[in-house]
């Protein structure tokens, strides 16, 4: 894979590995991905598939006492980031590179105003006034559409409702104009009616600021509803890749088929006589991964798996415009939608 | 799915006191659940939708009577259990059990699985000995576990394992009711489709009626017959399955499907209305209609009487001023 153009962040070949009293951990093993200026990529995965700890090697927040990024490259508007001392990085994060996280709670500091908070960041990497800070802060509470904003900003986090504290932490991340802004699970603890809201809020500032985002979730539902192009992984692997209308219309890899039989339909009719449609279940469990992976990492729970996909690792092919798939059975999978 | 309720609720009330002050004197209740009336039948799922701080989960607890309720009544195989103390109700638990979201906090960790699913077993001197261990091996083939898994630990097990546990647990001494809160909504979709399948299952094989607790829309209409919504302690819409989704008739339902996001990118933007500011606390709700601070179509009477649950067409209940019996059950206008 070549860089694209326009790509204001590449990753290339990232391996990201922990060691655990079983073993290395392999959590990222071999993901490449492009972020375009201004482009809302969803990666999506269960459990353990390494989402978010791509996210957090991007960010370079992998713990070093257990982690590490074994090889790989991950480059922002050019720059190499896996070399930049931590100093260098301190001075990115939160400025043109910023994350918003699922809990909130566990990011704000319940000790300073949500106002001091906003402020420090923009003083710290602006270079800009206390009182220019905190003007600042006002204008971005404002524009997460928090009421009353003047008088929140000498609020506490734990004065917040859920749905307030995650604007806050949007107002935070987009107060220095960051270029791409990653967000973790960010609407996953909120209720229904609060995430509605907040999604919406994300895709309109993104349209006003032209911050790309990386939108990590398990949740199908919410990067049909917001993204542009979308990354399936697997067991620490990117199975497969495409616009997202592409993926919802002819999903290929027979993980990604099996993700979207498995979840219960809001927009699908029921029949008149209101029976239960059975659920397609993927058998099997995730493999463990201490032990190096042959093959296809998804072939022990596959039912088009052959003695191939067991002992040879599929590459990720362009099955056309731009929907790449990393299964070596594609064309039997294709025939039997 | 016979007509006589396994499970009936009626008027249900459970306040937990606020205390406060120096001397600690009680200054407020939360009102978490707020005159709540509904029935369940045999091989029936009736699920409790809402969002956090509806009352839903406390619903599940003071059915199972692990708290108990500040009013109301609870009927259950057609005994009214409501005041009975933990003594007597105890004989009862055989007929009510549990599954719960995380199903690890409610596991002896120091206990093989096979004396955690047995141990009703023998407290309800149903079984003991090579009789008990020959049920748990059924129970867990049943479940979908392999029956040497039972020397296993808990923590040896996936979170699908463990939820399996759980639900060979609850089964094993023959329930009627099964209260299920959030059973699905900590595992992984593919996980999770397994659960909703084995639970479908179990239900048409023993005539399980299940008061299925969930936040999730989705999950929810695949597994229940009939929904009630809750906002705020109280139910605000309850009918069967398909009329609830094809033709809310409460405005905070339509909010809630409005919210809810679809698989399926053709679908975007097409989000109607949604509601906008937090759901208020319990402990202070508005007075009228609690849900009036939210609604685009509340009038100057929602805000200040309590909309009755009313039956406005056959099997349809839903409590709003603007929904009256054999009302138009068209869109509904800002006035």
């Amino acid at each position: 894979m070549t860089g694209t153009p326009g790509a204001i962040l590449e990753v290339r070949d990232l391996h990201t590995q922990f060691s655990t009293l079983d073993g290395v951990v392999r959590a990222v093993d071999g993901v490449s991905f492009d972020v375009a200026r201004g482009e809302t990529l969803g990666i999506v995965g269960e459990s353990g598939c390494g989402k978010s700890v791509t996210a957090m090697s991007i960010l370079r927040l992998i713990p070093p006492e257990t982690g590490r990024i074994a090889s790989g490259s991950i480059k922002f508007e050019g720059e190499e980031l896996t070399t930049l001392s931590e100093e260098e990085m301190k001075r990115l994060r939160g400025h043109r590179i910023s994350m918003i996280f699922q809990e909130p709670m566990t990011s704000l500091n319940p000790v300073l105003t949500v106002g001091t908070q906003i402020a420090e960041n923009v003083v710290r990497h602006l270079g800009v006034s206390w009182k220019a800070g905190r003007e600042r802060a006002f204008e971005m509470l404002d524009l997460v559409r928090i009421a009353d904003a003047r008088r929140r900003l000498d609020e506490y986090p734990h004065q917040l409702s859920g749905g307030m504290r995650q604007r806050v932490m949007i107002a935070m991340a987009l107060s220095c104009d960051p270029q791409v802004l990653i967000a973790d699970e960010p609407t996953t603890a909120l209720d229904v009616t609060i995430q509605a809201q907040i999604l919406d809020l994300m895709i309109e500032l993104k349209e006003k600021t032209g911050t790309a985002i990386v939108l990590i979730t398990h949740d199908l539902g919410v990067v049909a509803e917001t993204t542009e192009r979308v990354v399936v992984m697997y067991a620490g692997r990117k199975v497969e890749q495409a616009p997202v209308e592409a993926l919802f219309e002819e999903p290929l890899h027979p993980y990604t088929r099996g993700l979207m039989g498995a979840i219960p339909r809001l927009d699908v009719e029921a029949d008149a006589a209101g029976t239960r449609p059975r659920l397609q279940e993927i058998p099997g469990l995730v493999p463990i991964l201490t032990q190096p992976i042959v093959g296809c990492a998804f072939a022990p729970r596959c039912g088009f798996a052959t003695d191939r996909c067991r002992s040879e690792r599929p590459p990720l092919v362009d099955a056309g415009a731009g929907h790449l798939v990393a299964c070596w059975e594609i064309d039997r999978v294709r025939r039997a939608a | 799915m016979s007509d006589a309720p396994v499970l009936q609720v009626e008027g249900l009330v459970k306040h937990f006191p606020i205390h406060g002050g120096l001397l600690q004197r009680q200054v407020g209740a939360v009102r978490a659940v707020d005159g709540v009336t509904f029935s369940i039948r045999r091989g029936e799922t009736l699920g409790l939708v809402g969002e956090s701080g509806c009352g839903k989960s406390t619903i599940g607890k003071v059915v199972l009577k692990l708290i108990e309720p500040t009013a109301g009544k609870i009927v259950l195989a057609g005994e009214d259990v409501t005041a009975l103390k933990p003594g007597a109700m105890w004989t009862h638990r055989r007929r009510i059990q549990t599954i719960f979201q995380d199903p690890y906090s409610s596991m002896n960790p120091r206990l093989p699985s096979g004396t955690i699913v047995g141990e009703p077993l023998e407290n309800f001197g149903i079984a003991r000995g090579a009789d008990r261990d020959q049920r748990v091996a059924q129970l867990f083939r049943r479940v979908g576990l392999r029956p040497e898994a039972a020397r296993k630990y808990a923590h040896e097990f996936s979170g699908g394992q463990r939820q399996r546990l759980g639900i060979a647990k609850a089964l094993s001494v023959n329930p009627d009711v099964i209260v299920a809160d959030e059973p699905v909504s900590a595992l992984d979709v593919s996980v999770q489709a397994q659960v909703l399948n084995l639970l479908i299952d179990l239900q048409e094989e023993y005539g399980l009626a299940y008061l299925f607790i969930s936040h999730d829309l989705a999950v929810m209409r695949h597994i229940s017959h009939r929904i009630a919504v809750m906002y705020l302690g109280r139910i605000v819409e309850l009918t069967d399955k398909r009329t609830l989704f094809t033709q809310p008739l409460h405005p905070y339902t339509e909010a809630l499907l409005s919210a809810a996001t679809a698989p399926d990118p053709k679908r975007r933007g097409q989000r109607k209305k949604i509601v906008q500011g937090d759901v208020p606390s319990p402990a202070k709700p508005p007075p009228g209609c609690h849900f009036h601070t939210r609604c685009l179509y509340a009038t100057a009477e929602c805000r200040v009487t309590d909309p009755p649950l009313l039956e406005v067409a056959p099997g349809h209940h839903v409590a709003c001023l603007r929904r009256p019996v054999g009302g138009d059950p068209g869109p509904l206008t800002a006035p």
